[in-house]
């Protein structure tokens, strides 16, 4: 991967954010998982959420793609309520990963992917130029266009996950929420979705939000990150300005040591004190 | 973490709360009983009935006790626990909360193996009826398992869902042709079709508990299979589990018990249905607490839906087939609205 | 080639100006040749229902040309085949929405209370009282929408789950089906005997005063048919995925099961509970089409063929006796969905 130039600010740009959270309380039934919340998403960007397991990072990125109606607050988009606008119209704008989707039984890849143009569809254009290119530039992107035929049940977990991601792409939405997307990936392709998430906003200016596990992928890829704990955000910015043995101690509860990454010099995670390595 | 109860011990609340609605379950079931012995168109008291029952004492309500309402108890003990130890297993079988013995053909099986014995063989007695129920259940069952395993895949749930409501419609239109050629089957047949416990002693459960025993320890023995069964085929087979073995096994179980409650009782319908999400909504999915939950159950509400079923409207009685559904239907709609998800 | 990749397997494109199709090939085929099939049907209906009318006397009928068979086919059979094609579309229809809503393939208007609704309301009117036949259509459309309204107040919670759905519909149903016959012990004799009749499903003595409501309600119903064709597509999706894809899942899921409850309960109202049509023309016409949703108008047709065949075999197997329309609909469809599960190409998926 090339060293990509940022321009955009962190969030302290001009411009109010396109994707916003005021005072977002989030809960599901009667436990509260998200408090009170503000959170802005840097545009043109890649934001990603890291945080422990249970932090509430999902659970902010369901709420940011509307997928969990906020219990009090609001997430803004171009400055209205997402509440207030339709959610075909959201779909145009933005597009979303969610983490474990399930395809219609026995769907071909092809035509899932191109079910990401449903947003952009109409009962009498059910099949445009612009959602031909879509289609077959998220296929080709993902590596995916020799599956076109295949039954998206007979893939292996890796393949389904490209498709998914094929498919929001197809959308074609400036805005992409991605719920752990290298999941099931093996290391190549870990690296293959993220060095296309890192195109997409460096080709095309979209934002990008994900949230990701591995604390190093995530100071790698991200411009912005915002590292979370128990429902609040402890530290967000640039990865080399808040990515330090402290952050790691306070969020994850590791002793670890950061040490510049021999090939991007973003900050790099070491653990410390494996089991057997003495006191 | 030190004070941490393995959740399996008998001290964790979990399997408390268990033992407490099993206990429960047995109360209710013992309440039910008395309750079916004691009530009807001669009311009896509860020492009256023990009377009868103990040392027999010659009257008219030892008479009334003894040959008419103490075999019908019987009766309504073995179906319903047949009934809805069936229920149980086909669901787990199938992975689909609305098989049951009636939409999978299995019953309508053993109807059709009952207007067969009628209009082939002009059997007339009830006890002549049973063993052409069992086979009419058991080549349903066959049949069904026999399309489904074919073809990709093997014997699938959604395979064996419809496999069964394919044979289920099959074998009704069989039956209605045939009662609708024969004036004289139809007229018996309406009566036995309705589903209801017989109202004097027929031996019938002499004749059948023998099966009722076969069927509940072949269903017994795959209650972890189908456990396992339910967290999806690949796991199961992880498990250690040979699937098809559950499949077959449970399948013959539930084929036999619902044989068994047909045969008695005609096709009741609802037990075999609503009695496994009652059980689950009680004690969990845990097949080990669920057949013997369901079994407690599955006669309670048949007893007391017969109970109420001889009083609602004298001198006539409302078919034991009716009243099930009229009282179980407002707790399975209770239940089921009361679970966030429902178990499938 | 790589253009072509891009749209999904089996479809063709379909242009005019702006506006363009996606026309799924083998649905097509499987459509026409459905289509030929309840021609033939149909036609075999009108010349052979009872005494043997040549076919082109009846297709004079059927063109609006004199012809001596006039009384026969244009009064007698035209109208009751008519009635009989409808009720198996609207049934056809009805079903392939509640299954794809309940993502149930065991699920059907049959099983989840609507019938059971326009039964028991019939069966009552007819028990207390109501002796004019003019009304029960409309009590037994009353019927229906009534027993779904109630499923569906109890079924809603925060949203249409399709398992609960479906059982509360079954709770329903059982109960509506024990009230019925609790009904049917209190009448007298020959209530009892009219209220069978009925609930078997039944074309007999089907006229024009019968065929012309429900083709106005079903030619009403059409639009929103197709709008239900197109939006089916997306609730095969799991609620977050489509929720991105800026579809409002509870709302479409709604709309369908509506839109299934009144076409099921019209064709009750219109010749009883035909049994088995409204689950076997869904599955049927899936496992034809091979497509990955059911096909709405394969699925009419099928029920249009099923109900019409099945009509004619009653009338005719047993001659002189007739059977309902209700008990041989099974028997027509059942074989079939047996033979292609079996052959199983589409590996048994719902």
């Amino acid at each position: 991967m090339t060293e990509t130039d940022i321009e955009t600010g962190t969030g302290t740009g001009r411009r109010p954010a396109r994707l916003s959270a005021r005072d977002l309380t989030l809960a599901y039934e009667d436990r509260t998982v998200v408090d009170g919340l503000d959170v802005d998403i840097p545009d043109g960007a890649v934001t990603v959420i890291v945080g422990p397991n249970a932090c509430g990072k999902s659970t902010l990125l369901r709420a940011l793609g509307r997928l969990l109606k906020p219990a009090r607050g609001s997430v803004l988009l171009d400055g209205t309520e997402l509440a207030r606008i339709p959610t075909r119209a959201i779909a145009r704008s933005l597009g979303l990963l969610p983490q474990s989707p399930v395809a219609p039984e026995a769907i071909t890849v092809a035509d899932l992917v191109s079910r990401g143009r449903q947003p952009h569809q109409r009962w009498w254009q059910q099949w445009s130029d612009a959602d031909e290119h879509a289609v077959t530039e998220a296929m080709t992107r993902t590596d995916t266009a020799a599956l076109a035929e295949r039954s998206v049940d007979e893939l292996s977990g890796g393949q389904r996950q490209r498709v998914w991601i094929a498919m929001a792409l197809a959308q074609e939405t400036d805005l992409l929420l991605l719920d752990e997307p290298t999941t099931y990936l093996d290391i190549s392709h870990q690296v293959e979705v993220l060095d296309l998430c890192r195109r997409l906003n460096h080709e095309r200016g979209r934002t990008v939000v994900a949230v990701l596990h591995d604390l190093n992928q995530a100071a790698r890829y991200a411009d912005h990150l915002i590292a979370m704990k128990s429902g609040r955000i402890v530290a967000q910015g640039a990865p080399s300005d808040i990515v330090t043995a402290d952050l790691v101690r306070d969020v994850f509860g590791l002793e670890s040591v950061v040490v510049p990454d021999p090939v991007t010099g973003s900050p790099l995670v070491v653990a410390g004190r494996p089991w057997g390595a003495g006191d | 973490m030190s004070a941490a109860v393995p959740i399996s011990s008998p001290r964790s609340p979990r399997v408390r709360r268990r033992v407490g609605w099993t206990a429960a379950a047995v109360v209710a079931l013992l309440a039910a009983v008395l309750l079916s012995l004691a009530v009807g168109a001669r009311a009896t008291a509860p020492s009256q009935v023990l009377d009868a029952l103990w040392y027999g004492t010659p009257g008219k309500a030892t008479a009334v006790v003894r040959d008419m309402r103490l075999p019908r108890t019987v009766v309504g003990l073995m179906v319903g626990a047949a009934l809805a130890i069936a229920g149980t297993v086909l669901q787990g079988i199938t992975r689909n909360p609305i098989a049951d013995p009636g939409i999978l053909g299995i019953s309508h099986g053993a109807s059709l193996g009952v207007v067969l014995a009628m209009t082939l063989a002009g059997v007339q007695t009830l006890s002549g009826y049973v063993w052409w129920a069992f086979a009419g259940a058991a080549l349903a069952s066959v049949a069904v398992y026999a399309v489904a395993a074919r073809g990709r895949g093997g014997a699938t749930p959604v395979k064996l869902a419809l496999a069964g409501a394919a044979i289920n419609a099959l074998l009704l239109s069989v039956v209605h042709a045939v009662l609708t050629t024969h004036a004289a089957v139809l007229d018996r047949f309406r009566f036995w079709q309705v589903g209801s416990l017989p109202s004097q002693d027929t031996g019938i459960a002499a004749q059948i508990w023998p099966f009722l025993l076969v069927g509940v320890v072949l269903v017994a023995s795959v209650a972890r299979g189908l456990d396992a069964l339910a967290l999806g085929e690949d796991v199961a087979k992880g498990l250690g589990q040979n699937v098809a073995t559950v499949r077959i096994v449970g399948g013959i179980g539930a084929t036999i018990l619902v044989g068994v409650g047909v045969a008695a009782a005609g096709p009741i319908a609802f037990v075999g249905l609503a009695v496994p999400h009652i059980a689950r909504a009680i004690v969990g999915t845990d097949h080990r607490w669920l057949l013997p939950m369901a079994a407690l159950v599955g006669p309670v509400m048949l007893l007391v839906a017969d109970t109420v079923g001889r009083i609602v409207f004298p001198p006539s009685e409302v078919p034991s087939g009716v009243m099930t559904a009229l009282i179980g239907v407002p707790f399975l709609i209770a239940l089921v609205r009361r679970k966030k998800a429902v178990a499938a | 080639m790589t253009l072509s990749l891009a749209r999904p397997a089996g479809y063709t494109l379909v242009r005019a100006g702006r506006a363009s199709f996606l026309v799924h090939r083998r649905a097509t085929a499987v459509a026409l040749a459905l289509t030929l099939l309840l021609a033939a049907a149909c036609l075999t209906y009108l010349c052979a229902a009872q005494s043997y009318v040549a076919p082109s006397e009846a297709l004079k009928v059927v063109l609006g040309q004199p012809s001596p068979d006039e009384l026969t086919v244009g009064t007698f059979r035209l109208p009751r085949m008519t009635v009989g094609l409808l009720v198996g579309a609207a049934f056809g229809v009805a079903g392939a929405l509640i299954q794809t809503v309940s993502r149930n393939p065991l699920a059907s208007p049959d099983i989840i209370g609507v019938t059971q609704g326009a039964s028991a309301l019939t069966v009552g009117a007819l028990t207390f009282g109501v002796t004019s036949y003019a009304y029960l259509p409309y009590l037994s459309v009353a019927g229906g929408l009534l027993a779904a309204a109630l499923v569906y107040v109890f079924a809603w919670r925060g949203g249409l789950h399709a398992t609960r759905f479906v059982l509360i519909g079954i709770g329903f149903a059982v109960a509506l089906r024990s009230v019925t016959n609790l009904f049917m012990t209190k009448g007298d004799y020959l209530v009892a005997q009219q209220a069978k009749v009925w609930m078997t499903g039944s074309l007999a003595d089907r006229g024009w005063d019968e065929a012309v409501p429900v083709t106005w309600a079903l030619l009403l119903l059409t639009p929103f048919v197709c709008w239900a064709a197109r939006a089916q597509r997306t609730v095969s999706m799991d609620d977050d995925t489509a929720t991105a894809l800026g579809i409002r899942l509870g709302r479409v899921r709604l709309g369908l099961a509506l839109l299934g409850v009144v076409l099921a309960s019209i064709a009750t109202g219109a010749a009883g509970p035909v049994d088995f049509v409204a689950l076997l023309a869904p599955q049927l016409a899936r496992r034809m089409t091979r497509t990955a949703q059911i096909p709405l108008l394969s699925s009419a047709l099928t029920g249009a063929v099923i109900v019409v065949v099945a009509d004619l075999l009653g009338r005719k197997l047993f001659e002189p006796t007739q059977l309902p329309v209700g008990v041989l609909t099974a028997a027509v469809g059942a074989p079939y969905l047996i033979w292609l599960i079996i052959r199983g190409r589409t590996g048994g998926k719902a």
